[in-house]
């Protein structure tokens, strides 16, 4: 505000981008930084890990025995197996995070499709898609996903399909919500004024304005990809063993987390540090992204 | 209004039979059959044929359709194919147990959510404030059943063995004697809902006291607040009578889902605790293809979750004037 003082100076900020501002506005937000940084490197970890930690981790050792943490041959400590939690639970990683993203890549183009034309279009097309929404959201998601896994298989690929079928509801009526408030605004018709296919106004002109919403959700739902994988696999109708998912450990140690806690907590701290990571950098996006929020700090 | 009621309960019935139905062809769908799951691999073709004639599981897939949409108009839920149950008798069973975690963990959740919401609101950055805070982010990385296995870890599992017998909540001792809905009797068994239904209520208590705190203060920068401060109204009366009643609509709306989805948290809960109840006996007649028991069973929840939808709608239409004006849609 120093500038006030010269008289002739015009008291006016370089113009600055939407997408400039809220990088700029996701980078002063040290929490979100912190959980881009810890993303990054479990990212690394799940990557390098099972290059650097070769070795079976899939099947039972014969006169095997029961680690805990801190046991010289396995920092991790073994399963009830004989298996070492370390090479599972790197693996185990890397597979969460796949899950995750393909998950979180299908649900977020289903739903914003359906979402999105539902949203434009409304009238029966609206109350197609919104009681399509309605009828599966009372479905049991254990139901859902029991019969998609046991028509299709328990296979990493009939989980992505299961997940899907569950998630998208989310993310089409945020995108639904998001395309109605934006449809009627004075630019969108203004477009359509000067001539603007439908196509165009759609793609150019309502996507990325109803966009910003659906980028925070994105992030959120491959989290809760991550976490139905382990909520499937605990009901025992997710993966099985010896799939080294986490979901697959943490339905493993039931038994006997009671006695060997390290069972239950080393894929549940690696769990938790992978989806609070997202969730935190979730957070960020729709603050950086909350377009309310701009200038505010 | 009562255009409206009529529209919305119409649609509830036309999404509880697209469930019913939805449900019914995705168990269809399953490749195998109860018989096959209940009698393994050495089974006797002759045996698995009668059974399968006992259950009417040979007749066409559209006479079974018709069979199953008029037994539960008739309010007949079959028998079981794995244990010859009657259905019926499932459902008291397992309705009571889950009525009982699902109402104590819904209170704690409404009760909790408006409170820590109200005062995170009132006093930012204040303790309510931050435990908010943490709690709803912490929350949302952890799914149900590890809450439950952690709690039951740090209140049950190492007290014992430290014997703080009074941190010890650990009690299976389900299902509840002598419990009715909403008393609790005299005696130690209170301490076999206290887990299970923090365990229930937690996710959504936070998440709804963040939305509430939210949106008490974007409700507070509003205009006709500065309006109502401007014509010398006090804190509390602005506070309570122009900024709550209008921060509660979203609150209200989300919360009605969030018990909506107390029945999915349910599942979970169950099946850590050791209690038999609606969501633990789908899931696990799910896996033994106990087609009755999945059907009937589902057909309650898919019930409960449409009605409950419809009250959040209507109480969210007395609320708010303009939805029922636009007429809903």
């Amino acid at each position: 505000m120093s500038t006030l003082a010269i008289p002739h100076e015009r008291i006016v900020a370089p113009p600055v981008s939407f997408w400039v501002d809220a990088r700029k506005r996701f980078l002063r937000n040290k929490l979100a930084v912190f959980a881009l940084v810890l993303m990054l490197s479990l990212i690394l970890v799940a990557v390098i890990g099972p290059l650097v930690l070769k070795g079976d981790y899939k099947s039972a050792r014969s006169g095997f025995e029961l680690r805990r943490i801190g046991d010289p041959q396995a920092v991790l400590g073994t399963d009830d197996l004989g298996r070492d939690m370390l090479r599972r639970v790197v693996r185990g990683l890397g597979l969460s995070l796949m899950l995750g993203v393909a998950v979180s890549v299908t649900v977020t183009v289903i739903g914003m499709t359906l979402g999105g034309v539902a949203g434009y279009f409304g009238g029966w097309v609206d109350a197609l898609v919104g009681r399509m929404i309605d009828t599966v959201y009372a479905v049991p998601y254990v139901i859902i996903a029991f019969s998609i896994l046991a028509i299709l298989g328990k296979s990493i690929f009939a989980l992505v399909i299961a997940l899907t079928a569950v998630g998208w509801l989310q993310t089409a009526r945020l995108f639904r919500a998001a395309v109605i408030q934006v449809k009627d605004l004075d630019y969108i018709e203004a477009a359509r004024a000067t001539g603007a296919s439908q196509r165009r106004v759609l793609l150019s002109h309502i996507l990325p304005n109803a966009l910003p919403p659906i980028l925070a959700s994105i992030a959120f739902s491959i989290s809760s990809a991550i976490l139905a994988e382990t909520i499937y696999s605990f009901l025992g109708i997710g993966l099985q063993e010896p799939t080294p998912a986490i979901g697959v450990m943490i339905a493993g140690a039931r038994s006997s987390y009671t006695v060997y806690p390290h069972l239950l907590l080393v894929p549940a701290s690696v769990l938790i540090l992978l989806t609070i990571s997202i969730v935190l950098i979730g957070d960020g996006l729709r603050d950086a992204l909350d377009p309310k929020l701009r200038g505010a700090n | 209004m009562g255009s409206y009621l009529l529209k919305r309960l119409l649609q509830t019935i036309l999404v509880v039979w697209a469930a019913l139905t939805l449900i019914f062809f995705l168990i269809e769908l399953v490749p195998g059959d109860a018989i096959d799951a209940r009698s393994g691999e050495k089974a006797n073709a002759n045996a698995q044929a009668n059974l399968r004639k006992k259950y009417g599981i040979d007749d066409p897939v559209g006479v079974r359709y018709v069979k199953y949409v008029t037994n539960i108009a008739k309010g007949d839920l079959g028998y079981s194919f794995v244990d010859d149950d009657s259905v019926n008798n499932d459902l008291k069973e397992t309705f009571k147990n889950s009525s009982r975690l699902v109402f104590w963990g819904g209170a704690f959740q409404i009760v909790g959510s408006l409170v820590l919401g109200f005062i995170a609101a009132a006093k930012r950055n204040s303790i309510a404030d931050r435990v908010t805070s943490v709690l709803s982010v912490g929350l949302q990385a952890l799914p149900v059943l590890l809450t439950g296995l952690l709690a039951t870890l740090f209140f049950g599992v190492i007290p014992n063995n430290a014997n703080w017998q009074w941190l010890n909540f650990n009690r299976t001792s389900w299902p509840l004697e002598g419990w009715k809905l909403g008393v609790i009797p005299p005696g130690d068994s209170w301490k076999a809902i206290v887990l299970p239904a923090i365990v229930v209520g937690l996710v959504n208590m936070a998440f709804l006291a963040r939305l509430l705190r939210s949106s008490m203060l974007e409700v507070m920068r509003a205009d006709y607040l500065r309006t109502a401060r401007a014509k010398g109204l006090s804190n509390r009366s602005v506070l309570v009578k122009h900024a709550a009643r209008n921060a509660l609509i979203p609150w209200l709306t989300a919360a009605g889902l969030s018990l909506v989805e107390i029945f999915g948290i349910a599942v979970q809960t169950e099946s850590v605790f050791g209690i038999f109840g609606l969501g633990s006996r789908i899931a696990q007649g799910a896996s033994l293809q106990d087609g009755p028991i999945v059907l009937g069973l589902s057909t309650v929840v898919v019930v409960a979750v449409a009605l409950t939808n419809l009250l959040v709608d209507l109480s969210y239409s007395i609320l708010d004037p303009r939805i029922r004006v636009g007429g809903g849609d």
